[in-house]
């Protein structure tokens, strides 16, 4: 099935959901999650989370999603059967925002598709305003 | 002034904001609400030139723009704005700000993430997914408006309605838990 992984980004990657596992190909696995196993570990970009058991994130020569998840620390959803899993953006960035008092950095799209970063505006102070139409 | 829409489609959007000046982004996937712990909106985070919080979550407003559906009066903490930015007088120490913003709980981080998978099944036409994931979330975190509310329009219901006061008072009844400063009338 093609399954969708929400994590940083949104990855669409074929997967195979058994016994309640979401398994992906280990070559997919930085377009699902954006990260990639290496013996090393994981990585992503210059950083590496050594992997204790790698063996222990495969089901099948495919990798368990949640296995990943919970490799990198982050907490995870996984919807095997309808090929949809969440994954946490991770609490040291929250934990920047609520002990540092740095705000964390993100990017998102204007209302005509546009996406912006929080950087764009340095140097300017900021009301960041959360709001709804709910 | 940076206003993020916690909203599904630039279409619920735009009435809202029609004529401002400031820039108007949309977080259909709620990440704001995991990366600064926003549980309710609005929610006004200050931040300064260095992308420093000054004053963390809470329920204020830079301009009046809704006051219609809050209630809350912008001018005190206009005022306090202003002083900050002619001044650079910070509203309150770090030491407090450190510790006004609880962290999320583990099943408050799972709504979130239940939120995402029911919003992504949603807008692939899978209501049923969709509807599990919602029901899922808003059990996890039943006072997290973020959740609750904004799920409300999403699965058939009226954020306006009578669910919505019934949930009002259920999370009035327990203690109208929120992640940051209440409103108050000056900071």
């Amino acid at each position: 099935m093609q399954a969708t992984i929400l994590s940083d980004d949104v990855g669409t990657v074929e997967a195979t959901a058994h016994d309640g596992q979401l398994l992906i190909d280990p070559a997919d696995l930085p377009s699902a999650l954006g990260w990639e196993l290496k013996p090393e570990g994981l990585c992503q970009g210059n950083v590496c989370v050594p992997v204790r058991d790698a063996a222990a994130l495969f089901g099948d020569d495919k990798l368990d999603v949640a296995a990943v998840a919970a490799a990198l620390g982050r907490p995870a959803i996984v919807d095997a059967a309808a090929g949809i899993a969440a994954v946490a953006l991770g609490a040291e960035r929250r934990q920047q925002a609520l002990d540092g008092l740095r705000a964390p950095s993100f990017t998102l799209p204007d209302l005509d598709g546009v996406p912006h970063q929080l950087q764009e505006w340095r140097g300017n102070k900021k009301l960041l305003v959360a709001f709804a139409s709910w | 002034m940076l206003a993020v829409a916690l909203d599904d489609s630039v279409d619920d959007v735009r009435p809202w904001v029609e004529g401002v000046s400031f820039p108007v982004l949309i977080d259909p996937e709620h990440a704001l609400t995991e990366l600064y712990a926003i549980s309710n909106v609005p929610t006004v985070i200050w931040i300064d030139e260095a992308d420093r919080i000054v004053r963390p979550n809470g329920v204020a407003f830079g301009t009046d723009t809704f006051k219609e559906f809050t209630g809350v009066e912008a001018a005190p903490h206009k005022e306090s704005v202003r002083q900050w930015v002619r001044e650079g007088r910070l509203p309150i120490p770090a030491s407090e700000a450190r510790t006004a913003v609880g962290d999320l709980s583990a099943d408050e981080i799972a709504a979130r993430l239940h939120f995402r998978i029911a919003t992504t099944a949603r807008r692939q036409g899978r209501d049923e997914v969709a509807g599990r994931h919602f029901q899922r979330a808003a059990e996890l975190a039943p006072y997290d408006w973020t959740i609750r509310r904004a799920a409300l329009p999403l699965t058939g219901g009226d954020p306006f309605g009578q669910e919505f006061f019934d949930m009002y008072e259920e999370w009035q009844q327990a203690g109208s838990p929120y992640h940051g400063l209440a409103a108050t009338g000056s900071s």
